[in-house]
């Protein structure tokens, strides 16, 4: 396994959320509930088929996509199943780590277009 | 069938192997420990593969009978030869590029030789002592008087077994008779069975005309998607499908493929049967369940609950928490024991809150396929996994997007735990 070096630098440097710097082995809030997501849109939210990828896209994309799935009135939507599935600060737990995914040097699927399961 | 998302899907299922996940670049600091994975499948896997991930310290060695695994989901499609099994079959170098020590060989048993260590004893090689063992064998059948899997395939484990049933029923006469037993839930992979009498029902009329599907189910209904598979039944596959609920399977006779069933006998020119299941063998051997079927665990770090057993976690098919047993869960379960063994190297209590959850594509016919997808929440007041009602729910009806959605989730689901 590789190093990342962009994360490293990152690192070093002091731009990484406060978050995921947290003391010894705590894990960073939401990485356990936001690797439920990976199922489908893939390690670290980088998907490899056409499902979104969830990297690259912000913490408030993400937010407000799940809000938009989880509070329509499309029931044949397996998104908006998913989203009924957390609480809207689940929610934001998840939005805010693939957000600091994004903002630490995850790579990959910048350019995801719309939600688009069905 | 030639679509996008079909050549992403086989594009993907080949390159698997050299799909190394890019690391997370956080380790947890100063971590070390060391664990012992018994399963290389989807609950296995993943469960070796995320603590190389999350946890850059800690020594993970996989132990596998087999160089690779072979997927049961989208197995089915092996079956109408949609699909071949070299396409579901995932080694594990990918987890070695992580620092996954893998080794083949079959877990025998369990021993405590300190209060600190568990050492695993492999057949034929030095035993492996660790801090954690986690097991992940996957199912085990229970026996059937006159089955023999060889003559009568289960296809249960995706392999040779499905192999074995696809010739078969290439081998069957137009207007022949396949007849499937379905055993009482819990099962591995609910919604399996009726999925694959839709793929075989189809798959016969396109190429064994006039032939039927007899359904023998244990249990009182449709276990799973009951809309769907009911409107399957009766009217995508009127005419060719023919099932019956509350049939118990009593015996079977392996060489005239006849299942003897408390509504009579049933001869069938192939025979399927999805016999009753229970835990994987090193999981009933090493007293880890209490009622000969399923183990018994902590949802919170998926440790057993038996006396004397802190230390040992099961995952996958062979746990007992309700969830339902599939590959997408066994990938959920996986996640939550590995932060909390990670935690547990740390001295910290697992996350108190943990979720899973469920989605998975059914293919209704060649080109259609429904969906089901449900989350589980941890209830602190009865310490169980429960499902959360409003996320529970199937596709309105079977569609082409679907079939092409299922490749999709499928190539996420592999790459997420294999690659």
């Amino acid at each position: 396994m590789n190093a990342n070096p962009r994360a490293l630098a990152m690192l070093l440097s002091g731009l990484i959320p406060a978050i995921l710097l947290t003391a010894e082995a705590a894990p960073p809030p939401g990485r356990l509930l936001a690797s439920q997501c990976a199922q489908c849109h893939g390690t670290n939210g980088r998907s490899v088929g056409d499902i979104d990828s969830l990297s690259g896209e912000s913490a408030r994309e993400i937010y407000e996509e799940m809000l938009e799935m989880k509070y329509s009135t499309n029931t044949n939507d397996i998104m908006h199943r998913q989203a009924r599935g957390y609480s809207d600060a689940q929610i934001r737990l998840i939005a805010d780590y693939y957000g600091s995914l994004n903002s630490g040097g995850g790579s990959g699927g910048g350019d995801d277009g719309e939600h688009d399961d069905d | 069938m030639n679509t996008i998302s079909r050549r992403h899907f086989l594009k993907l299922a080949g390159a698997a192997t050299a799909l190394a996940a890019t690391p997370t670049f956080l380790k947890a600091q100063n971590l070390s420990g060391r664990v012992v994975v018994v399963g290389g499948g989807f609950a296995g896997a993943t469960l070796a593969k995320y603590l190389r991930l999350w946890g850059g310290g800690v020594a993970v060695t996989l132990v596998d009978a087999n160089p690779a695994h072979i997927s049961c989901i989208l197995s089915n499609l092996v079956l109408s030869n949609s699909l071949n099994l070299s396409q579901i079959t995932f080694n594990y170098e990918s987890l070695k590029q992580l620092g996954v020590n893998f080794v083949q060989g079959r877990a025998t048993g369990i021993e405590k030789p300190n209060n600190t260590t568990w050492r695993v004893q492999i057949a034929g090689r030095t035993p492996l002592d660790c801090e954690h063992v986690v097991l992940a064998p996957g199912i085990d059948f229970q026996p059937i008087t006159g089955w023999v899997a060889s003559q009568v395939p289960h296809a249960w484990e995706a392999g040779a077994q499905t192999t074995l049933l696809k010739q078969q029923l290439q081998a069957m006469p137009a207007g022949g008779l396949f007849i499937m037993t379905i055993p009482p839930k819990p099962y591995r992979c609910p919604p399996g069975p009726y999925e694959r009498a839709c793929v075989v029902a189809d798959y016969l009329k396109r190429t064994k005309p006039g032939s039927k599907v007899i359904i023998l189910d244990a249990n009182p209904g449709i276990v799973a998607e009951a809309e769907t598979f009911t409107k399957a039944f009766t009217q995508t596959h009127a005419g060719v499908i023919e099932y019956h609920p509350n049939v118990a399977l009593l015996a079977v006779d392996s060489n005239q493929r006849i299942a003897k069933t408390n509504i009579g006998d049933f001869k069938a020119d192939v025979l399927n049967v999805i016999a009753p299941q229970k835990a994987g063998g090193i999981v009933t051997s090493a007293g880890l369940t209490t009622d000969g079927r399923w183990a018994p665990v902590n949802p919170l770090n998926y440790e057993s609950t038996i006396p004397g057993m802190s230390g040992i976690h099961i995952i996958g098919d062979s746990q007992g928490t309700g969830q339902p047993k599939s590959g997408h869960i066994a990938n959920a379960e996986a996640k939550v024991c590995a932060d909390a063994i990670l935690r547990a190297f740390a001295g910290e209590a697992p996350d108190p809150a943990p979720m899973t959850n469920s989605a998975c594509y059914s293919p209704i016919t060649a080109n259609t396929a429904s969906w089901l997808t449900a989350v589980y929440a941890y209830n602190p007041a009865t310490k169980t996994m429960d499902l959360v009602p409003a996320s529970f729910g199937e596709a309105a009806s079977p569609t082409k997007d679907n079939y092409e959605d299922m490749f999709d989730w499928a190539a996420n689901l592999f790459a997420d735990t294999f690659a």
